[in-house]
Protein backbone atom coordinates (compact mmCIF):
# COMPACT_ATOMS: atom_id res chain seq x y z
CA UNK A 1 0.00 0.00 0.00
CA UNK A 2 2.78 2.37 0.94
CA UNK A 3 4.57 1.58 -2.32
CA UNK A 4 1.40 2.13 -4.29
CA UNK A 5 0.88 5.52 -2.67
CA UNK A 6 4.42 6.55 -3.47
CA UNK A 7 4.10 5.39 -7.04
CA UNK A 8 0.82 7.25 -7.42
CA UNK A 9 2.35 10.41 -5.97
CA UNK A 10 5.34 10.07 -8.27
CA UNK A 11 3.15 9.74 -11.37
CA UNK A 12 1.09 12.68 -10.25
CA UNK A 13 4.20 14.75 -9.69
CA UNK A 14 5.78 13.89 -13.03
CA UNK A 15 2.54 14.53 -14.84
CA UNK A 16 2.52 18.21 -13.90
CA UNK A 17 4.42 20.50 -16.25
CA UNK A 18 6.81 21.47 -13.48
CA UNK A 19 9.87 21.17 -15.66
CA UNK A 20 8.69 23.64 -18.28
CA UNK A 21 10.44 26.99 -18.24
CA UNK A 22 9.15 29.63 -20.60
CA UNK A 23 9.22 32.76 -18.48
CA UNK A 24 11.74 34.31 -16.14
CA UNK A 25 10.83 33.59 -12.54
CA UNK A 26 11.91 36.20 -10.01
CA UNK A 27 12.03 35.31 -6.35
CA UNK A 28 11.45 37.86 -3.62
CA UNK A 29 10.85 37.67 0.10
CA UNK A 30 7.69 39.77 0.36
CA UNK A 31 8.51 40.89 3.90
CA UNK A 32 11.01 43.75 3.48
CA UNK A 33 9.09 46.96 2.83
CA UNK A 34 9.57 49.16 0.93
CA UNK A 35 11.89 46.92 -1.12
CA UNK A 36 9.38 44.15 -1.46
CA UNK A 37 6.23 43.34 0.47
CA UNK A 38 2.72 42.00 0.01
CA UNK A 39 0.21 44.79 -0.50
CA UNK A 40 -3.34 44.89 0.82
CA UNK A 41 -4.46 42.77 -2.13
CA UNK A 42 -1.95 40.11 -1.04
CA UNK A 43 0.20 40.60 -4.13
CA UNK A 44 3.93 41.37 -4.28
CA UNK A 45 4.60 45.12 -4.43
CA UNK A 46 7.38 47.58 -3.66
CA UNK A 47 10.48 49.12 -5.21
CA UNK A 48 11.94 45.88 -6.50
CA UNK A 49 8.65 44.65 -7.93
CA UNK A 50 8.22 47.94 -9.85
CA UNK A 51 11.85 47.87 -10.98
CA UNK A 52 11.77 44.18 -11.89
CA UNK A 53 8.68 44.67 -14.02
CA UNK A 54 10.34 47.65 -15.74
CA UNK A 55 13.47 45.58 -16.43
CA UNK A 56 11.42 42.73 -17.87
CA UNK A 57 9.45 45.13 -20.08
CA UNK A 58 12.64 46.78 -21.38
CA UNK A 59 14.36 43.44 -21.98
CA UNK A 60 11.26 41.93 -23.59
CA UNK A 61 10.98 39.13 -21.01
CA UNK A 62 7.86 37.62 -19.49
CA UNK A 63 8.32 37.67 -15.74
CA UNK A 64 6.61 35.97 -12.87
CA UNK A 65 7.08 36.68 -9.15
CA UNK A 66 7.63 33.95 -6.61
CA UNK A 67 7.60 34.43 -2.84
CA UNK A 68 10.36 32.47 -1.13
CA UNK A 69 11.67 32.51 2.43
CA UNK A 70 14.87 34.50 2.85
CA UNK A 71 16.96 31.66 4.31
CA UNK A 72 16.39 29.34 1.36
CA UNK A 73 16.40 31.97 -1.36
CA UNK A 74 19.95 31.27 -2.66
CA UNK A 75 19.75 27.44 -2.48
CA UNK A 76 16.46 27.48 -4.38
CA UNK A 77 17.98 29.74 -7.06
CA UNK A 78 20.82 27.24 -7.49
CA UNK A 79 18.34 24.37 -7.60
CA UNK A 80 16.59 26.11 -10.50
CA UNK A 81 13.25 26.88 -8.84
CA UNK A 82 13.55 30.42 -10.25
CA UNK A 83 16.02 32.40 -12.30
CA UNK A 84 16.52 35.68 -10.48
CA UNK A 85 16.54 37.02 -6.92
CA UNK A 86 15.38 40.57 -6.28
CA UNK A 87 15.06 40.74 -2.51
CA UNK A 88 17.14 43.66 -1.28
CA UNK A 89 20.20 41.43 -1.48
CA UNK A 90 23.54 43.19 -1.08
CA UNK A 91 26.36 42.21 -3.38
CA UNK A 92 29.13 40.73 -1.21
CA UNK A 93 32.28 38.76 -1.94
CA UNK A 94 30.94 35.88 0.10
CA UNK A 95 27.77 35.61 -2.00
CA UNK A 96 29.74 36.09 -5.23
CA UNK A 97 31.44 32.77 -4.51
CA UNK A 98 28.12 30.96 -5.07
CA UNK A 99 26.06 33.19 -7.33
CA UNK A 100 26.49 36.11 -9.70
CA UNK A 101 24.84 39.52 -9.45
CA UNK A 102 23.56 42.02 -11.96
CA UNK A 103 24.93 45.56 -11.76
CA UNK A 104 23.63 47.20 -8.63
CA UNK A 105 20.28 48.98 -8.77
CA UNK A 106 20.66 50.53 -5.35
CA UNK A 107 23.91 52.16 -4.25
CA UNK A 108 25.88 50.86 -1.24
CA UNK A 109 23.64 51.69 1.68
CA UNK A 110 24.98 52.19 5.20
CA UNK A 111 23.66 49.77 7.80
CA UNK A 112 22.40 51.44 10.95
CA UNK A 113 21.42 50.61 14.50
CA UNK A 114 18.01 51.44 15.94
CA UNK A 115 16.78 51.22 19.52
CA UNK A 116 13.70 52.14 21.51
CA UNK A 117 13.62 55.86 22.33
CA UNK A 118 15.62 56.71 25.43
CA UNK A 119 17.69 53.52 25.44
CA UNK A 120 21.16 54.43 26.65
CA UNK A 121 23.52 52.24 24.67
CA UNK A 122 27.24 52.82 24.87
CA UNK A 123 28.35 51.83 21.40
CA UNK A 124 32.03 52.47 22.14
CA UNK A 125 32.00 49.45 24.46
CA UNK A 126 28.77 47.62 23.79
CA UNK A 127 28.42 44.57 26.00
CA UNK A 128 25.62 42.46 27.37
CA UNK A 129 23.18 43.83 24.79
CA UNK A 130 20.72 41.79 22.77
CA UNK A 131 21.34 42.69 19.13
CA UNK A 132 18.68 41.67 16.60
CA UNK A 133 19.52 40.90 12.95
CA UNK A 134 17.85 39.04 10.11
CA UNK A 135 19.54 35.67 9.58
CA UNK A 136 21.79 35.27 6.54
CA UNK A 137 22.20 39.01 5.96
CA UNK A 138 25.35 41.10 5.73
CA UNK A 139 24.39 42.63 9.08
CA UNK A 140 24.16 39.18 10.68
CA UNK A 141 27.71 38.39 9.57
CA UNK A 142 28.93 41.81 10.74
CA UNK A 143 27.22 41.59 14.14
CA UNK A 144 28.50 38.06 14.75
CA UNK A 145 32.06 39.13 13.95
CA UNK A 146 32.20 42.51 15.69
CA UNK A 147 29.66 42.30 18.50
CA UNK A 148 29.30 38.57 19.00
CA UNK A 149 31.68 38.08 21.92
CA UNK A 150 30.35 40.51 24.49
CA UNK A 151 26.71 40.63 23.31
CA UNK A 152 23.98 38.23 22.32
CA UNK A 153 23.21 38.30 18.61
CA UNK A 154 19.63 37.17 18.00
CA UNK A 155 18.74 36.19 14.44
CA UNK A 156 15.24 36.42 12.99
CA UNK A 157 13.66 34.91 9.89
CA UNK A 158 12.30 38.26 8.72
CA UNK A 159 13.23 41.84 9.54
CA UNK A 160 9.62 42.49 10.60
CA UNK A 161 9.91 39.89 13.36
CA UNK A 162 13.04 41.62 14.65
CA UNK A 163 11.12 44.92 14.73
CA UNK A 164 8.26 43.24 16.59
CA UNK A 165 10.68 41.97 19.24
CA UNK A 166 12.33 45.38 19.59
CA UNK A 167 8.88 46.89 20.10
CA UNK A 168 8.13 44.20 22.69
CA UNK A 169 11.31 45.09 24.57
CA UNK A 170 13.08 41.79 23.94
CA UNK A 171 15.93 43.41 22.06
CA UNK A 172 18.19 46.32 22.91
CA UNK A 173 19.04 47.22 19.34
CA UNK A 174 18.68 46.10 15.73
CA UNK A 175 21.25 46.34 12.96
CA UNK A 176 19.72 46.53 9.46
CA UNK A 177 19.85 48.34 6.11
CA UNK A 178 19.48 52.11 6.56
CA UNK A 179 17.01 52.26 3.67
CA UNK A 180 14.81 49.70 5.41
CA UNK A 181 15.01 51.39 8.83
CA UNK A 182 14.59 54.98 7.63
CA UNK A 183 10.82 54.87 7.00
CA UNK A 184 10.31 52.72 10.11
CA UNK A 185 11.96 55.34 12.33
CA UNK A 186 10.02 58.14 10.62
CA UNK A 187 6.69 56.35 11.00
CA UNK A 188 7.29 55.31 14.61
CA UNK A 189 6.68 58.90 15.80
CA UNK A 190 9.77 58.96 17.96
CA UNK A 191 9.32 55.61 19.70
CA UNK A 192 12.20 54.11 17.70
CA UNK A 193 15.37 56.09 16.97
CA UNK A 194 18.70 55.71 15.24
CA UNK A 195 21.59 55.09 17.62
CA UNK A 196 25.33 54.61 17.24
CA UNK A 197 27.31 55.00 14.06
CA UNK A 198 26.56 53.99 10.51
CA UNK A 199 28.35 50.90 9.29
CA UNK A 200 29.29 50.50 5.65
CA UNK A 201 28.94 46.89 4.50
CA UNK A 202 28.23 45.46 1.03
CA UNK A 203 28.55 46.82 -2.49
CA UNK A 204 24.99 47.88 -3.16
CA UNK A 205 21.96 45.81 -4.00
CA UNK A 206 21.69 43.78 -7.19
CA UNK A 207 19.70 40.93 -8.68
CA UNK A 208 21.09 37.47 -7.92
CA UNK A 209 21.64 35.19 -10.93
CA UNK A 210 23.12 31.73 -11.36
CA UNK A 211 26.74 31.90 -12.56
CA UNK A 212 26.07 29.91 -15.71
CA UNK A 213 23.19 32.17 -16.83
CA UNK A 214 25.47 34.65 -18.57
CA UNK A 215 22.95 35.42 -21.32
CA UNK A 216 20.27 36.38 -18.78
CA UNK A 217 22.77 38.49 -16.82
CA UNK A 218 23.72 40.37 -20.01
CA UNK A 219 20.05 41.05 -20.79
CA UNK A 220 19.30 42.29 -17.28
CA UNK A 221 22.42 44.49 -17.14
CA UNK A 222 21.60 46.01 -20.53
CA UNK A 223 18.02 46.79 -19.52
CA UNK A 224 19.21 48.13 -16.16
CA UNK A 225 21.76 50.40 -17.87
CA UNK A 226 19.10 51.94 -20.10
CA UNK A 227 16.72 52.38 -17.14
CA UNK A 228 19.50 54.08 -15.17
CA UNK A 229 20.30 56.35 -18.13
CA UNK A 230 16.70 57.47 -18.68
CA UNK A 231 16.17 58.17 -14.98
CA UNK A 232 13.65 55.39 -14.30
CA UNK A 233 15.71 53.78 -11.54
CA UNK A 234 16.26 57.11 -9.78
CA UNK A 235 12.56 57.95 -10.09
CA UNK A 236 11.58 54.59 -8.55
CA UNK A 237 14.06 55.02 -5.69
CA UNK A 238 12.70 58.52 -5.01
CA UNK A 239 9.14 57.17 -5.14
CA UNK A 240 9.67 54.24 -2.74
CA UNK A 241 12.38 55.66 -0.47
CA UNK A 242 10.89 59.04 0.33
CA UNK A 243 12.82 61.22 -2.09
CA UNK A 244 16.26 59.57 -1.81
CA UNK A 245 18.78 60.08 -4.55
CA UNK A 246 19.33 60.63 -7.38
CA UNK A 247 22.16 58.11 -7.57
CA UNK A 248 22.49 57.03 -11.18
CA UNK A 249 21.78 60.25 -13.14
CA UNK A 250 24.41 61.05 -15.76
CA UNK B 1 -18.83 54.87 14.86
CA UNK B 2 -20.43 53.64 11.66
CA UNK B 3 -17.43 54.99 9.76
CA UNK B 4 -15.18 52.95 12.02
CA UNK B 5 -17.28 49.86 11.41
CA UNK B 6 -17.16 50.40 7.66
CA UNK B 7 -13.37 50.85 7.84
CA UNK B 8 -12.79 47.66 9.81
CA UNK B 9 -15.24 45.72 7.66
CA UNK B 10 -13.22 46.88 4.66
CA UNK B 11 -9.89 46.14 6.35
CA UNK B 12 -10.67 42.57 7.30
CA UNK B 13 -12.01 41.86 3.83
CA UNK B 14 -9.08 43.28 1.84
CA UNK B 15 -7.18 40.99 -0.53
CA UNK B 16 -4.54 40.10 2.06
CA UNK B 17 -7.16 38.99 4.57
CA UNK B 18 -9.18 37.14 1.92
CA UNK B 19 -6.01 35.22 1.04
CA UNK B 20 -5.67 34.36 4.72
CA UNK B 21 -9.26 33.09 4.88
CA UNK B 22 -8.71 31.10 1.70
CA UNK B 23 -5.59 29.53 3.22
CA UNK B 24 -7.77 27.76 5.81
CA UNK B 25 -8.59 25.32 3.02
CA UNK B 26 -4.96 24.06 3.02
CA UNK B 27 -5.27 23.19 6.70
CA UNK B 28 -8.59 21.42 6.15
CA UNK B 29 -7.32 19.52 3.09
CA UNK B 30 -4.15 18.43 4.86
CA UNK B 31 -6.10 17.25 7.92
CA UNK B 32 -8.71 15.33 5.91
CA UNK B 33 -6.27 13.75 3.45
CA UNK B 34 -3.74 13.09 6.21
CA UNK B 35 -6.46 11.54 8.38
CA UNK B 36 -7.73 9.31 5.57
CA UNK B 37 -4.18 8.17 4.80
CA UNK B 38 -3.48 7.56 8.49
CA UNK B 39 -6.46 5.20 8.63
CA UNK B 40 -5.28 3.44 5.45
CA UNK B 41 -1.72 3.10 6.80
CA UNK B 42 -3.11 2.12 10.20
CA UNK B 43 -5.29 -0.64 8.75
CA UNK B 44 -2.39 -1.88 6.64
CA UNK B 45 -0.01 -1.78 9.58
CA UNK B 46 -2.44 -3.53 11.92
CA UNK B 47 -3.20 -6.23 9.35
CA UNK B 48 0.53 -6.78 8.89
CA UNK B 49 1.01 -6.96 12.66
CA UNK B 50 -1.79 -9.51 12.90
CA UNK B 51 -0.45 -11.56 10.02
CA UNK B 52 0.47 -15.22 10.33
CA UNK B 53 3.78 -14.60 8.58
CA UNK B 54 6.74 -13.45 10.66
CA UNK B 55 8.03 -11.22 7.85
CA UNK B 56 4.80 -9.24 7.64
CA UNK B 57 4.53 -8.99 11.41
CA UNK B 58 8.07 -7.63 11.53
CA UNK B 59 7.29 -4.95 8.90
CA UNK B 60 4.16 -3.91 10.77
CA UNK B 61 5.77 -3.62 14.18
CA UNK B 62 8.95 -1.97 12.83
CA UNK B 63 6.81 0.69 11.12
CA UNK B 64 4.71 1.45 14.19
CA UNK B 65 7.60 1.51 16.64
CA UNK B 66 10.12 3.48 14.56
CA UNK B 67 7.80 6.09 13.05
CA UNK B 68 6.03 6.70 16.36
CA UNK B 69 9.36 7.57 17.93
CA UNK B 70 10.43 10.14 15.32
CA UNK B 71 9.26 13.71 16.13
CA UNK B 72 6.57 14.77 13.66
CA UNK B 73 8.35 18.05 12.82
CA UNK B 74 11.47 16.13 11.85
CA UNK B 75 9.53 13.65 9.74
CA UNK B 76 7.61 16.53 8.19
CA UNK B 77 10.86 18.09 7.01
CA UNK B 78 12.63 14.84 6.17
CA UNK B 79 10.05 12.97 4.12
CA UNK B 80 9.16 15.63 1.49
CA UNK B 81 12.84 16.52 1.02
CA UNK B 82 13.92 12.90 0.68
CA UNK B 83 11.03 12.20 -1.69
CA UNK B 84 11.80 15.26 -3.82
CA UNK B 85 15.48 14.39 -4.11
CA UNK B 86 14.62 10.75 -4.81
CA UNK B 87 12.37 11.79 -7.70
CA UNK B 88 15.01 14.23 -8.96
CA UNK B 89 17.61 11.50 -8.86
CA UNK B 90 15.32 9.13 -10.78
CA UNK B 91 14.59 11.82 -13.36
CA UNK B 92 18.26 12.74 -13.62
CA UNK B 93 19.19 9.20 -14.67
CA UNK B 94 16.92 9.73 -17.69
CA UNK B 95 17.28 13.37 -18.75
CA UNK B 96 20.79 14.45 -17.79
CA UNK B 97 23.47 14.54 -20.46
CA UNK B 98 27.18 14.67 -19.72
CA UNK B 99 27.23 18.33 -20.79
CA UNK B 100 24.29 19.34 -18.61
CA UNK B 101 25.88 17.66 -15.59
CA UNK B 102 29.13 19.49 -16.27
CA UNK B 103 27.23 22.79 -16.65
CA UNK B 104 25.55 22.40 -13.27
CA UNK B 105 27.30 24.47 -10.61
CA UNK B 106 24.98 23.74 -7.68
CA UNK B 107 25.53 20.60 -5.62
CA UNK B 108 21.96 19.42 -6.30
CA UNK B 109 20.12 18.40 -8.53
CA UNK B 110 22.62 16.58 -10.81
CA UNK B 111 21.52 18.72 -13.78
CA UNK B 112 19.14 21.63 -14.27
CA UNK B 113 16.66 19.60 -16.34
CA UNK B 114 16.15 17.24 -13.41
CA UNK B 115 14.99 19.97 -11.08
CA UNK B 116 11.50 19.46 -9.75
CA UNK B 117 9.81 22.67 -8.71
CA UNK B 118 7.45 22.01 -5.85
CA UNK B 119 4.48 24.35 -5.66
CA UNK B 120 1.80 24.57 -3.02
CA UNK B 121 -0.20 21.62 -4.43
CA UNK B 122 2.81 19.30 -4.48
CA UNK B 123 3.89 20.31 -0.99
CA UNK B 124 0.34 19.91 0.28
CA UNK B 125 0.20 16.35 -1.08
CA UNK B 126 3.60 15.53 0.41
CA UNK B 127 2.58 17.09 3.72
CA UNK B 128 -0.58 14.98 3.79
CA UNK B 129 1.37 11.82 3.02
CA UNK B 130 3.82 12.72 5.81
CA UNK B 131 0.95 13.24 8.24
CA UNK B 132 -0.59 9.96 7.09
CA UNK B 133 2.69 8.10 7.58
CA UNK B 134 3.43 9.54 11.02
CA UNK B 135 -0.05 9.20 12.46
CA UNK B 136 -0.70 5.96 10.58
CA UNK B 137 1.89 4.46 12.95
CA UNK B 138 -0.23 5.53 15.93
CA UNK B 139 -3.37 4.31 14.16
CA UNK B 140 -1.62 0.98 13.58
CA UNK B 141 -1.29 0.49 17.31
CA UNK B 142 -4.84 1.63 18.04
CA UNK B 143 -6.35 -0.61 15.35
CA UNK B 144 -4.09 -3.52 16.29
CA UNK B 145 -5.34 -3.31 19.87
CA UNK B 146 -8.95 -2.91 18.73
CA UNK B 147 -8.70 -5.98 16.53
CA UNK B 148 -7.54 -8.03 19.48
CA UNK B 149 -10.46 -6.70 21.50
CA UNK B 150 -13.05 -8.21 19.15
CA UNK B 151 -14.41 -11.27 21.01
CA UNK B 152 -12.86 -14.47 19.64
CA UNK B 153 -16.31 -16.07 19.61
CA UNK B 154 -17.45 -13.67 16.88
CA UNK B 155 -14.60 -14.75 14.60
CA UNK B 156 -15.14 -18.39 15.44
CA UNK B 157 -18.79 -18.08 14.57
CA UNK B 158 -17.90 -16.45 11.24
CA UNK B 159 -15.51 -19.29 10.43
CA UNK B 160 -18.15 -21.79 11.42
CA UNK B 161 -20.41 -20.22 8.78
CA UNK B 162 -17.74 -21.20 6.24
CA UNK B 163 -16.30 -17.74 5.59
CA UNK B 164 -12.78 -17.57 4.16
CA UNK B 165 -10.01 -15.87 6.12
CA UNK B 166 -10.42 -12.69 3.99
CA UNK B 167 -14.18 -12.69 4.52
CA UNK B 168 -13.76 -13.05 8.26
CA UNK B 169 -11.29 -10.15 8.22
CA UNK B 170 -13.42 -7.77 6.16
CA UNK B 171 -16.97 -8.71 7.11
CA UNK B 172 -16.61 -9.42 10.81
CA UNK B 173 -13.24 -8.55 12.26
CA UNK B 174 -12.75 -5.03 10.81
CA UNK B 175 -16.48 -4.19 11.03
CA UNK B 176 -16.60 -4.95 14.75
CA UNK B 177 -13.17 -3.49 15.43
CA UNK B 178 -14.28 0.14 14.85
CA UNK B 179 -16.19 0.34 18.08
CA UNK B 180 -13.00 -0.39 20.03
CA UNK B 181 -10.78 1.70 17.76
CA UNK B 182 -12.80 4.92 17.53
CA UNK B 183 -11.90 6.42 20.92
CA UNK B 184 -8.20 5.93 20.14
CA UNK B 185 -8.60 7.09 16.56
CA UNK B 186 -10.32 10.27 17.68
CA UNK B 187 -7.18 11.03 19.70
CA UNK B 188 -5.02 10.40 16.64
CA UNK B 189 -7.30 12.66 14.61
CA UNK B 190 -6.88 15.49 17.11
CA UNK B 191 -3.10 15.07 16.88
CA UNK B 192 -3.32 15.32 13.08
CA UNK B 193 -5.40 18.48 13.34
CA UNK B 194 -2.80 20.00 15.62
CA UNK B 195 0.05 18.97 13.35
CA UNK B 196 -1.52 20.86 10.42
CA UNK B 197 -0.13 24.02 11.99
CA UNK B 198 3.27 22.87 10.68
CA UNK B 199 2.34 23.40 7.02
CA UNK B 200 4.26 26.68 6.78
CA UNK B 201 7.48 24.70 7.32
CA UNK B 202 6.99 23.42 3.77
CA UNK B 203 6.64 26.84 2.12
CA UNK B 204 2.86 26.52 2.13
CA UNK B 205 1.31 29.94 2.77
CA UNK B 206 -0.98 28.53 5.45
CA UNK B 207 -3.04 30.13 8.22
CA UNK B 208 -0.10 30.38 10.62
CA UNK B 209 2.20 32.05 8.10
CA UNK B 210 -0.48 34.58 7.17
CA UNK B 211 -1.32 35.24 10.81
CA UNK B 212 2.38 36.05 11.30
CA UNK B 213 2.52 38.29 8.25
CA UNK B 214 -0.76 40.11 8.90
CA UNK B 215 0.04 40.57 12.57
CA UNK B 216 3.61 41.83 12.09
CA UNK B 217 3.87 45.51 12.97
CA UNK B 218 3.71 47.83 9.98
CA UNK B 219 5.28 51.28 10.01
CA UNK B 220 4.79 52.25 6.37
CA UNK B 221 1.61 53.87 5.06
CA UNK B 222 2.55 52.73 1.52
CA UNK B 223 2.33 49.12 2.64
CA UNK B 224 -1.09 49.41 4.27
CA UNK B 225 -2.59 50.22 7.64
CA UNK B 226 0.07 51.34 10.14
CA UNK B 227 -0.24 49.26 13.30
CA UNK B 228 1.72 47.74 16.20
CA UNK B 229 2.42 44.09 16.79
CA UNK B 230 -1.00 42.53 16.31
CA UNK B 231 0.06 38.92 16.10
CA UNK B 232 -1.83 37.87 19.24
CA UNK B 233 -5.13 38.97 17.67
CA UNK B 234 -4.51 36.75 14.69
CA UNK B 235 -3.31 33.87 16.86
CA UNK B 236 -6.54 34.26 18.82
CA UNK B 237 -8.52 33.66 15.63
CA UNK B 238 -6.46 30.49 15.06
CA UNK B 239 -7.22 29.38 18.64
CA UNK B 240 -10.92 29.80 18.02
CA UNK B 241 -10.64 27.96 14.71
CA UNK B 242 -8.87 24.97 16.26
CA UNK B 243 -11.32 24.86 19.18
CA UNK B 244 -14.18 24.89 16.69
CA UNK B 245 -12.58 22.03 14.77
CA UNK B 246 -12.18 20.10 18.04
CA UNK B 247 -15.83 20.63 18.93
CA UNK B 248 -17.01 19.56 15.46
CA UNK B 249 -14.72 16.52 15.55
CA UNK B 250 -16.13 15.41 18.88
CA UNK B 251 -19.67 15.65 17.51
CA UNK B 252 -18.64 13.72 14.39
CA UNK B 253 -16.94 10.98 16.38
CA UNK B 254 -19.97 10.62 18.66
CA UNK B 255 -22.16 10.13 15.59
CA UNK B 256 -19.66 7.66 14.11
CA UNK B 257 -19.58 5.76 17.39
CA UNK B 258 -23.37 5.45 17.41
CA UNK B 259 -23.33 4.27 13.80
CA UNK B 260 -20.55 1.67 14.12
CA UNK B 261 -21.84 0.55 17.51
CA UNK B 262 -25.30 -0.44 16.35
CA UNK B 263 -26.13 -3.78 17.93
CA UNK B 264 -22.84 -4.09 19.83
CA UNK B 265 -22.52 -0.82 21.72
CA UNK B 266 -24.55 -2.21 24.60
CA UNK B 267 -21.95 -4.96 25.03
CA UNK B 268 -18.98 -2.60 25.24
CA UNK B 269 -18.23 -1.61 28.80
CA UNK B 270 -18.52 2.15 29.05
Amino acid sequence: MKKMMLAAAAILALGTPAFAQDSVRIATEGAYAPWNFLNDAGEPAGFEIALGNAICETAGLTCEWIINDWDSIIPNLLAGNYDLIMAGMSITDERLETIDFSDNYFPPDPSRFVAAAGANLDFAALSGARVGVQGGTIQAAYAEENLGGANTVVTFTTADQAMADLAAGNLDTILADGAYLDPVVTASNGSIEFVGEEVMIGNGVGAGIRKEDTALKAKIDEALASLKADGTVDALIAEWFDGMGPFFAE
Amino acid sequence: MSEDLAFWAGYITNGKHLTWYASFQFTVYAALLGGALAVVFGLTGATLKNSRFVGFRLIGSTYSSIVRGVPDVLFFLFFPLAFEQGVEWLVSTQVCSVESIAAQTAPWPPCREANWFLGTTEYLLLASVSLGLVYGAFATNVIHGAMRAVPAGQLEAARAYGMSAAQVLWRVHIRQMWVYALPGLSNVWMLIVKATSLLSLLQIADIVLWADRLGAPNFLPTVGLVHDDWRWRYYLVLFVFYILVTWLSERAFEALMRRTGRGILSEVPA
